[in-house]
């Protein structure tokens, strides 16, 4: 995965414990280092490094035909961080955990596919010694999948679409406790900080904004493996701050699935 | 009576038992049953892969398609269309209607399938026809 400045890995392990419910733990982590942007990779990989605990209800699902059907998703997440997030203003905040919640629907057919979804990703405080805050997003995506007649091919060939893939969000301001070593929390950093309110919490201004970015991704399924990938363009990229622009954003993923033996 | 004489008895009294308790077998011997809902060829191959694992299951092939499974079945497995459908509502899709080749006999107006206590209506019985029956007829 990329993002302006930043490489990740994510590994995810998935498990489907019924039909409509399944259960991943997934855990991105940073291969390089810079100013990382906050906010989701997709609504199963969180886009900042942790580990996630996520819990997925397919709570609506009607076959509706040959190679057609309609489902609605439900998704829950819990997070703790494991790497400090760099920041160009400062020190890395501390690490909290956080709590996800993404709802997501959808059609799919052997021609065209169409998905929406939002979700919201929250950072708790839950630290006594250090009351920083993450950026809490609000994330949404619409997604238009279409695969060409000539490669409509049957089963066991490769099975190939493609997608357009929509995703606004809103990332909230990130906060740090600022409140003077000995006291009841803060931490001692370099850069001089705007003027913290009674309790030492200072609203960190080059911290989070709204974007808008679409772009091409596809699928590739053959046998038991899937490949994934696409990159994602800003429509609309505005900061609240002075911090960098994100040009593109990159995935690119394979899949194995357990599917059992075949004879 | 001779010690041979009982032993004889109580050797035929157990294999008569033993043939009191041994199962009876259903005799489907073809499916082919529509699914809706599989979209991609990872579908596919998962349901592939769970109706090849029930007991009984010869060859399966799927088509994306026309939503087609054939299913070849051995003889004397103890297969049941109940348990075929309910494995392929687990994996997430709709068993629709199916052409079965089998073999049973007439029980009444019902076409009953050896040994695996299903029964189909079917239309009307051929009061002549041999027991047991080889039969392909559409389930809905």
């Amino acid at each position: 995965m990329w993002r302006a400045g930043v490489t990740m890995l994510g590994p995810q392990f998935s498990y489907g414990i019924k039909e409509d419910l399944q259960i991943s733990i997934s855990a991105p982590f940073h291969v390089d280092h810079g100013e990382h942007p906050t906010g989701r990779f997709t609504a199963m990989m969180p886009g900042d490094p942790q580990v996630e605990g996520l819990l997925a209800w397919r709570f609506y699902h009607v076959s509706t035909g040959i190679g057609s059907r309609n489902e609605a998703t439900f998704y829950f997440g819990a997070s703790a961080l494991t790497q400090h997030v760099p920041r160009a203003d400062g020190l890395p905040l501390g690490r909290q955990p956080g709590l996800y919640g993404a709802l997501a629907a959808g059609h799919v057919s052997r021609r065209y596919d169409v998905w929406v979804g939002a979700g919201y990703q929250h950072y708790a405080r839950w630290t006594s010694s250090v009351d920083d805050h993450q950026s809490d997003s609000l994330l949404s995506s619409f997604v238009v999948g279409w695969r060409p007649p000539f490669l409509n091919k049957d089963y066991p060939k490769p099975d190939l679409r493609f997608f357009w893939e929509t995703t606004a969000e809103k990332v909230g301001l990130a906060q740090r406790d600022v409140a003077p070593p000995g006291s009841s929390g803060g931490h001692d950093h370099g850069a001089p900080p705007p003027p913290p309110d009674a309790s030492g919490i200072v609203v960190l201004p080059n911290s989070g904004g709204t974007g808008v970015f679409s772009g091409p991704t596809f699928l590739c399924t053959y046998r038991s493996v899937a490949f994934q990938g696409g990159m994602l363009f800003p429509l609309l990229d505005q900061p609240n701050g002075t911090q960098k622009h994100e040009r593109f954003r990159a995935a690119a993923s394979v899949t194995f699935y357990f599917l059992g033996r075949h004879k | 009576m001779t010690l041979f004489g009982v032993s004889v008895l109580r050797g035929a009294a157990l294999v008569g038992l033993l043939l009191a308790v041994e199962p009876l077998h259903a005799e489907y011997l073809r499916i082919k049953l529509r699914v809706y809902g599989l979209d991609c060829q990872l579908c596919a191959r998962g349901v592939s892969a769970t109706i090849q694992r029930m007991p009984g299951v010869k060859s399966v092939e799927v088509s994306l398609k026309t939503g087609l499974l054939e299913i070849v079945l051995v003889r004397g497995n103890t297969f049941k269309m109940s348990d075929l459908r309910k494995r392929i509502r687990e994996n997430g899709f709709r068993s629709m209607e199916a052409t079965v080749t089998a073999v049973g006999e007439f029980s009444g107006a019902k076409f009953e399938v050896s040994g695996s206590g299903e029964s189909y209506s079917i239309g009307n019985p051929d009061p002549n026809a041999p027991a047991p029956l080889e039969l392909t007829f559409d389930v809905r």
